[in-house]
């Protein structure tokens, strides 16, 4: 008894450290190097300049903006879309499905790419209206943005709230109905306030990563700036590089994050609903015109969502030229990442196996501390394990750059510090899953073993976790899909040797190069899509585990 | 000394005490049960014989050996569970043999016992299936053959039926009683049915609020109840008014400081108005097939008589006059303190 307790202590003990080191360090590193002025002295001023520089207070104004515009947009089309798929019968609903995973899964920022590939200055589809005769404005600036976000966002409205939708007991609506209700009615006032949690958590989650993501602005913003972008320009700047006044601006991101948050948890709190699902709800089947707008509406949402993939996967096959993209098809991108870049391939891949690996070992040792040892420690642990939540990546990777760039620990330039830095972004993932699975596995199961003569440690080996390793490798899997998809912290941390997939394909991009971008692209969809079907293969076809 | 002793078993969660002082001594072989509504502290007696909750203080032994000593996974008691606990991802052989494999057992009797266990609990068919898929009743039927083929020193039950449907319950605890009696384990059987302590225990044991209100034969219980608590807990009660009438019916009995009278439901009749007994007028009439509950207002209160056989047409209806029969042997008197001191049987 005694040394299980001493295991216990020394894992709690340990994973303190683990946050001590991985996360409180870079942060706190973060937030000291923004109170010191270039000559190493305290001070404010770089606050000040913040917020009376007219041109980062117009960039928070524009962070904002994108943050709610994003929400607005994607829970728009999400809603409509989980509201269509889980009350009306949809032909090919599965396929639909599987377009919103392929969005969802999709390499960052090569939306954007894709998008101005069609509508951008020189875009296909401007060209080919242009020759009929329609002018249509390209896509750039704030409102390209936002239609990017949307399309790219609406997935996790859709799939969270749709989860929610099917929740629902249909004995209320029949009731609402019973009582005089008209169809909008039983909608505004019944489904739409029992599935607000899963709207306010997806919205949460849509403005976080919206106010995050570095690529889509960088490519189609033309000025448009906002924090991410701001903080890595200051950063990365060849000259004039203002390293205190970029972890401000993470500082100042970290709060906006931090706000949205806490507002979240205090909106859905109250209003918690828990019904019993004796009368699920079934799909209708529309008539006429009606069947005939709901069809066309999700089919657009989720096709435009899955286009960008659809185009890159098509103009990685297309013929070229250098840069220039000829008529016909060849594998002339590939072979050029064959012959060329197989070692980017073979960066992303150990890079994410080891941090995936990590991430399952170190995860469910903690998952299991949380769930079972509860006490004041473990929950607090449990609520330092949310700021990987709301750190955004650009701001992860300006934390490892401050707290490893000199000091005890020097890992600027190395493989270790992108592996780190993807290991404690996912962390809290696989720490929260396994906490949740195994509140679920009811302890009777654990006593039952004890009581036929397993040790309590034995009864946790044979049955406890054989219970819990499908999901855990499911989760793995998922956390590989945000593992090698990751761009904003690598590109803070990357250097010529530790260059991984996604920092490629933004600099091809960047180049004009969007055949070998396209090709790069298509590899890394390829190798998501192999691990979510490893994931759902294990767990079933689950697609709120995305999430 | 008895097979199992529990005594002066005491437990406080923090400022709650759910156990205090409780006494119990179970026979080899012996069906017994703790019976009693939530919250009065029987699957916290069983948990601490089980091992899972320790107790505050008080001793546990199991033919001379003190249990607090032994470790759960030692003590060598088989466990049988409100929601089965059946492994999920095992099969119901390897569910059954799970209990087994520590033991040490060689693999050709493993074969044998479980076969014979499944046998017993009629799932020799289903032996390669998974159980994920099975109805509560097979799942319940895993989780028996599971905790009987180790052989236990004692077969610990908590409330095994209780997420079963009406009519699978009654079978199944009849199936039990029967095993129970072949294999001849001392079993602690725990319940808030009273219905089935009564049809499957040896003994019961009655308890409230963490203390024991009797203990006894399923007769003894429900013919003889010691104190109010047991006598309204187990079957039905008719309480009587307190006035007049009531002093006028048990003035004979020689019972002189009852606080409450009182009588079961089926120790009362109904006759035709003007016979000798207490008036009255029917005021709900309920029929259940087997039986009829009638509901008569009277002067001595508005009592419930239950009628057996009662017959194709209604025996009576709404605002009839009929003359209530009551056996004055079967009067119940109880004291301030919920104690019984009349005798009536």
């Amino acid at each position: 008894m005694t040394l299980r307790l001493n295991f216990w202590t020394i894992i709690t003990i340990l994973t303190w450290a683990l946050l001590a080191v991985l996360l409180f360090g870079p942060v706190g590193s973060v937030l000291l190097s923004s109170l010191y002025g270039s000559k190493g002295e305290f001070t404010l001023a770089n606050y000040v300049t913040f917020f009376s520089d007219w041109r980062f207070a117009q960039s928070f104004l524009n962070t904002l903006v994108l943050g709610f515009g994003a929400l607005v947009g994607a829970l728009l089309l999400g809603f409509t879309m989980a509201f269509c798929m889980s009350r009306f019968r949809i032909a090919g609903s599965r396929f639909l499905s599987l377009l919103s995973i392929l969005a969802l899964v999709s390499p960052p920022f090569i939306g954007a790419y894709s998008w101005i590939v069609l509508f951008g200055a020189g875009g296909v589809v401007r060209a080919g209206l242009r020759s009929i005769g329609i002018n249509m404005p390209p896509i750039y600036g704030l409102g390209g943005i936002l239609i990017v976000f949307a399309l790219k966002f609406y997935p996790f409205v859709y799939l969270m709230v749709s989860g929610a939708l099917g929740n629902v007991n249909r004995s209320l609506e029949e009731a609402a109905e019973g009582l005089g209700l008209t169809p909008l009615q039983r909608v505004v006032k019944i489904s739409l306030p029992m599935v607000f949690p899963a709207i306010s958590a997806s919205a949460l989650l849509v403005f976080v990563l919206a106010i995050a993501d570095f690529g889509t602005p960088r490519l189609l913003g033309r000025g448009y700036s906002v924090l991410a972008t701001e903080a890595f320009a200051a950063y990365s700047a060849e000259i004039g590089s203002n390293f205190s006044m970029g972890t401000t601006i993470s500082v100042v991101l970290i709060l906006v994050s931090l706000v949205f948050v806490a507002l979240q948890r205090y909106m859905s709190r109250r209003n918690v609903y828990h019904g019993n699902l004796i009368n699920k709800p079934t799909r209708i089947q529309l008539k006429g015109w009606r069947n005939f707008l709901a069809h066309v509406v999700v089919y657009v949402v989720a096709l435009c969502g899955a286009l960008p993939v659809i185009v890159s996967v098509y103009y990685s096959f297309r013929k070229t030229n250098g840069p220039v993209f000829q008529d016909g098809f060849a594998l002339q991108s590939y072979q050029r990442i064959l012959f060329n870049l197989a070692d980017v391939v073979r960066n992303s891949l150990t890079f994410s196996a080891i941090a995936v690996l990590l991430i399952v070992l170190v995860g469910t040792i903690v998952g299991v501390l949380v769930a079972r040892r509860t006490s004041l420690n473990t929950s607090l642990l449990d609520a330092a394990f949310m700021i990987p939540y709301v750190m955004p990546g650009i701001v992860i990777g300006i934390a490892y750059i401050a707290a490893f760039n000199t000091g005890a620990i020097v890992l600027t330039g190395t493989a270790s510090i992108i592996i780190l830095s993807i290991f404690m972004r996912r962390l809290p993932y696989t720490v929260r899953t396994t906490a949740t699975a195994l509140r679920q596995i009811a302890p009777s199961l654990e006593e039952a073993a004890v009581s036929l003569g397993y040790s309590p440690f034995q009864s946790f080996l044979k049955i406890t976790i054989p219970l819990i390793v499908p999901g855990i490798i499911a989760g793995g899997m998922l956390s590989f899909v945000t593992a090698i998809n990751e761009l904003s912290s690598s590109l803070v941390l990357y250097v010529g040797s530790t260059m991984t997939m996604p920092v490629r394909i933004y600099l091809l991009v960047l180049d004009g190069d969007f055949g070998t971008a396209a090709a790069m692209s298509s590899i890394l969809l390829l190798l998501s899509g192999i691990a979510v079907y490893i994931a759902f293969r294990f767990m079933g076809r689950d697609e709120q585990a995305l999430l | 000394m008895a097979y199992l002793e529990i005594t002066e078993a005491t437990k406080s969660f923090g400022a709650f005490v759910a156990l205090q002082g409780v006494n119990v001594s179970v026979e080899r072989g012996e069906f017994f049960t703790l019976l009693g509504p939530s919250g009065c502290g029987k699957t916290t007696l069983l948990r601490a014989i089980a091992g899972f909750n320790d107790l505050t203080s008080g001793e546990i032994t199991v033919d001379g050996v003190d249990l607090r000593r032994v470790p759960p996974h030692r003590r060598d008691i088989g466990m049988v569970f409100q929601d089965y606990a059946v492994f999920p991802h095992l099969s119901v052989f390897n569910n059954v043999a799970f209990g087994l494999k520590p033991r040490k057992i060689p693999p050709t009797e493993i074969k044998t016992r479980v076969a014979a266990a499944l046998a017993a609990v009629h799932l020799e068919k289903l032996a390669d299936r998974l159980p994920a898929a099975m109805s509560g009743g097979q799942q319940q039927r895993i989780g028996l053959a599971r905790a009987m083929v180790i052989n236990p020193r004692l077969l610990l039950m908590d409330e095994p039926l209780s997420n079963l449907d009406a009519k699978l319950r009654i079978e199944l605890r009849e199936e039990i009683r029967d095993i129970q009696k072949q294999v001849g384990i001392a079993t602690i059987y725990v319940t808030h049915d009273q219905e089935e302590a009564l049809a499957i225990s040896d003994r019961i044991c009655v308890m409230s609020a963490g203390h024991i209100e009797q203990i006894g034969t399923p007769q003894e219980i429900y013919g003889n109840p010691r104190t109010r608590f047991v006598a309204e807990f187990v079957g039905t009660l008719n309480l009587l008014t307190p006035g007049a009438a009531t002093d006028a019916l048990v003035s004979g009995l020689g019972v002189a400081s009852a606080e409450q009278w009182a009588i079961r439901p089926e120790r009362l009749a109904l006759s035709e108005p003007g016979d000798s007994g207490v008036a009255g007028t029917v005021t709900r009439y309920t029929y259940l097939g087997r039986e009829a509950h009638v509901y008569v207002d009277t002067p001595i209160g508005n009592l419930a008589v239950q009628i057996a056989n009662p017959g194709v047409t209604a025996a009576s209806a709404v605002g009839d006059t009929v003359s209530l029969r009551v056996d004055p042997a079967a009067l119940m008197a109880f004291a301030t303190n919920g104690a019984r001191i009349g005798t009536g049987r």
